[in-house]
């Protein structure tokens, strides 16, 4: 009996301290993801406005032959497509999907920035300076999910690999410049939306205690 | 694949059989475009277009679509639920992150018109429903109203798994107004509207938008009166009581501010007297020099004119025991005259003879006698020409003075009179009193036109200068003259003594001395062209012990009426206006006479002597008598 109740203490224990460790990492995760949200956010409006900017002055003749976004190197991940299915998908994996979108776009941001330098296109200064930011916002919103994974438990630290594999050159000439960069900035545009869709889901999930966040 | 074979094959049989049925002109279907596609809530969406011509015929109209991954087309499955010229997608034909592609087509039996195809992803084209369950409320906040608004998220959009983030805004505006007041509510939603009028009646809207989407259509209005409320009112007069008090300070102190303005506006200052180069600073130190130096005009006495005035040297000192009029001259040739006269010192001639007996001798240094109507011209004039012979003649006058004074013997030296008429009788008989008070007169008629040195003080006579004192002195005692002639004495202060002796000497005649009776001067107004020297009596003051001047009450003239062959003038006196003096005998007046000075108007070196008459007045003062310069003659008179 002695036995019993010391297991049962102990087991009591426990649960307390897993009820305030949830708790305590609910609060900061919530404060995290609120964060991160924003950032998402932020970084898919940019890609919006960039895409708008290019789109104005687009050759007709590009949106004929343009590539399919089927063809974007992320393609490959499997995300949910509609509500239904998304609302289903966990937190972890929630996360765990916009991590590897956020981190398969790395090396492809980097690629735009450096042809945008020579983009033949008369906002090509603009264009330029938006591609940095746009860097600069998916670096500090990585390193805010990094933290956040952490928190949120071992299922959470998987990210999808998703090369690119376009190569540092977009085109040779000018038509295919122009289309090769629109193309893969409508490309992360959908997927910076992805990225700010998936947080958001999970910050109303996390904010159980703040309805008012949703 | 089928359907389409099938549509291909109707369409080409319409193609054929429409042209041979119609008989008309028909053609096929005008291009459709889509409009526009939207989705309320990132579930569904519906997507419109406009049909072109139809060509005549009845068109069909069908809406083909492709996701981006497969190359299936599909036909719209909903063409009635969002009205005409529609399609809907409901929930399991819509997929998100998906390309979908479509195109219209419009169908007639002549043939088809097929739209330019659309690309379009669901998550892009989100345009919510308004807010729904809008109410409006007033409430309080420390006795000031405001609105509270609060609404809900559209139906269909769910916020709540946060599937879609909806960001509001409202707008307000009076009833009367045009404009509307925009707020933007973020998240919440719920809303305070402050700074209401009283009384008025408002209109509230809100629409909200998805993050990355389209903003929704403005909600239904709600409308809200707002209650009268006292503390508008209130409000309203206190601040108008701090506005009143505020302008009233300012009022105030512009009022302050310019006190002295006002004040010479509405109670002008009364001028005082103000002369040209006068410092009221130096007259407190008490330097005089300094004082009349400031005073002296440069080129005083003016040298442009050219008429006979200048040419007359001397101020007469006429005593008139009537009149009591002062008349005075000033001239250039005062200079050179008295240098004559100096010269005319050492002379032996019978001019000096006549002087030993106390004769008034006609001196060409005369200086200006100011009584009554004194004026600063006259004062620096008199005080330039003093200051001119000063140096040259003080030792000079220093022991005629003495002399004079001492006795009554006018041996030693000439007496260089200072043409100053006086009426010997009355005067000197005076006590000592009287001419004390009227040496005192006559001093203040002196000073009358400096300002403020009516002081008996010894220094401040001096001070003015010789010459003041010197006619001042007119009528004094010898002693009364001694103190105060001492420094710098004028040569006319040896005639006034003289004269005053000579008035002693009278005494025993048995005219009584009547009341004070200061020295009349005669001023020599000019020579005009017969020759006649016109004399203007200055009246001394009657009578008058205060010493204010006087100013003269008649003018007599004295012509001259004519040169004798001795050069002396012979003046003649005419009297213009009778001013008996109160106190003044009748047998004064008759007894005395004028004693006129002359002026050798052609620089004669002889000593002009000052001739006392002394005839009987007969009533009348229009003397007939010629007042003639002879030394002779005035020797005889009163003393010889």
């Amino acid at each position: 009996q002695k036995l019993c109740r010391k297991t049962v203490e102990f087991m009591h224990r426990q649960l307390i301290m897993l009820y305030m460790v949830a708790a305590c990492r609910a609060v900061a995760i919530n404060d995290l993801l609120d964060r991160a949200s924003e950032r998402s956010d932020i970084l898919h409006s940019l890609s919006t406005t960039l895409s708008h900017d290019l789109d104005s002055q687009f050759p007709p003749i590009g949106r004929v032959i343009m590539p399919r976004p089927s063809m974007c190197h992320t393609a490959s991940l499997q995300t949910p497509i509609d509500k239904y299915q998304a609302l289903q998908v966990s937190e972890s994996d929630l996360l765990s999907l916009a991590r590897s979108l956020l981190q398969a776009w790395e090396d492809p941001l980097a690629v735009l920035s450096t042809s945008a330098n020579t983009l033949p296109h008369p906002a090509q200064s603009s264009i330029s300076n938006k591609i940095q930011e746009l860097q600069e916002h998916s670096k500090n919103l990585g390193d805010g999910l990094d933290i956040l994974s952490g928190k949120m438990g071992p299922a959470a630290q998987t990210i999808a690999s998703l090369p690119y594999r376009g190569g540092n050159d977009i085109g040779e000439d000018r038509i295919s410049k122009l289309i090769n960069f629109n193309f893969l900035l409508s490309c992360f545009r959908r997927d910076s939306h992805k990225i700010d869709s998936f947080l958001k889901i999970l910050r109303c999930r996390a904010a159980k205690m703040q309805p008012e966040m949703c | 694949m089928m359907k389409k074979a099938v549509e291909l094959v109707l369409l080409l049989l319409l193609l054929f059989f429409t042209p041979h049925i119609m008989g008309k002109r028909y053609s096929p279907p005008g291009k459709p475009t889509l409009t526009r596609c939207r989705s309320p809530e990132k579930e569904t969406f519906t997507c419109w277009w406009e049909p072109g011509s139809d060509g005549g015929l009845p068109t069909t109209h069908a809406l083909y679509y492709r996701k981006e991954s497969s190359e299936r087309v599909y036909e719209c499955p909903d063409y009635h639920t969002a009205g005409e010229n529609s399609c809907f997608f409901n929930k399991n034909d819509t997929s998100i992150w998906v390309n979908y592609n479509i195109t219209v087509v419009a169908t007639n039996t002549l043939g088809s018109a097929f739209s330019d195809p659309v690309d379009v992803d669901v998550v892009y084209i989100v345009k919510p429903n308004p807010p729904e369950k809008q109410t409006v409320t007033i409430m309080e906040d420390k006795g000031w109203p405001f609105l509270r608004v609060s609404w809900e998220p559209p139906q269909k959009a769910d916020t709540r798994s946060g599937w879609i983030t909806l960001i509001y805004e409202l707008r307000v505006k009076l009833e009367e107004e045009n404009e509307w007041e925009m707020h933007l509510a973020g998240h919440q939603k719920t809303f305070n509207i402050f700074s209401l009028r009283s009384g008025g009646k408002y209109l509230v809207e809100v629409r909200c938008k998805p993050d990355h989407g389209f903003w929704s259509e403005w909600s239904s209005t709600s409308y809200i009166k707002v209650p009268d409320y006292f503390h508008r009112e209130k409000s309203v007069w206190i601040l108008l009581t701090i506005f009143s008090a505020f302008i009233f300070l300012i009022l105030t102190w512009l009022l302050h501010m310019n006190s002295r303005s006002l004040k010479n506006c509405i109670l002008p200052p009364v001028p005082g007297p103000k002369i040209k180069g006068f410092d009221n600073q130096l007259l407190k130190n008490g330097k005089s020099d300094e004082i009349f130096s400031a005073l002296m005009v440069s080129n005083f006495p003016p040298t442009t004119s050219s008429n006979y005035e200048d040419l007359l040297v001397e101020y007469l000192e006429v005593y008139v025991p009537v009149e009591q009029e002062l008349m005075q001259e000033e001239s250039k040739d005062l200079h050179g005259g008295c240098l004559k006269c100096e010269r005319s010192t050492s002379d032996s001639d019978s001019g000096r003879g006549s002087c030993d007996s106390h004769t008034l001798l006609m001196d060409k240094c005369g200086e200006t006698k100011e009584e009554g109507r004194h004026t600063d011209r006259a004062s620096s004039r008199m005080l330039t020409e003093a200051q001119r012979h000063q140096k040259g003649w003080e030792k000079d006058t220093l022991t005629y003075a003495h002399g004079d004074m001492v006795s009554p013997d006018m041996s030693n030296g000439r007496v260089k009179t200072w043409p100053s008429v006086f009426s010997p009788l009355p005067q000197y008989s005076s006590n000592p009193l009287d001419k004390q008070s009227s040496l005192e007169m006559a001093k203040q008629h002196c000073l009358s036109t400096s300002s403020c040195l009516t002081q008996p003080g010894h220094s401040t006579k001096e001070a003015l200068g010789p010459s003041n004192w010197d006619f001042c002195l007119g009528n004094k005692q010898p002693h009364l003259l001694h103190p105060q002639t001492q420094v710098g004495r004028q040569l006319q202060a040896h005639s006034e003594v003289n004269i005053s002796n000579i008035g002693r000497k009278q005494a025993p005649a048995g005219l009584q001395s009547p009341a004070l009776r200061s020295t009349e001067y005669v001023e020599v107004q000019r020579v005009n062209e017969e020759d006649l020297v016109l004399l203007q009596p200055v009246v001394s003051g009657c009578g008058r012990i205060e010493g204010y001047p006087q100013m003269p009450k008649g003018k007599d003239y004295s012509k001259v009426k004519g040169v004798d062959s001795d050069n002396m003038l012979l003046l003649q006196r005419e009297v213009m206006e009778e001013d008996w003096c109160p106190g003044v005998d009748q047998e004064i007046n008759g007894g005395t006479g004028n004693c006129y000075t002359s002026s050798t108007v052609n620089t004669t070196q002889k000593p002009t002597a000052c001739i006392h008459t002394a005839m009987p007045v007969q009533g009348d003062m229009a003397l007939a008598m010629n007042g003639y310069v002879d030394t002779a003659t005035m020797c005889t008179l009163p003393t010889c």
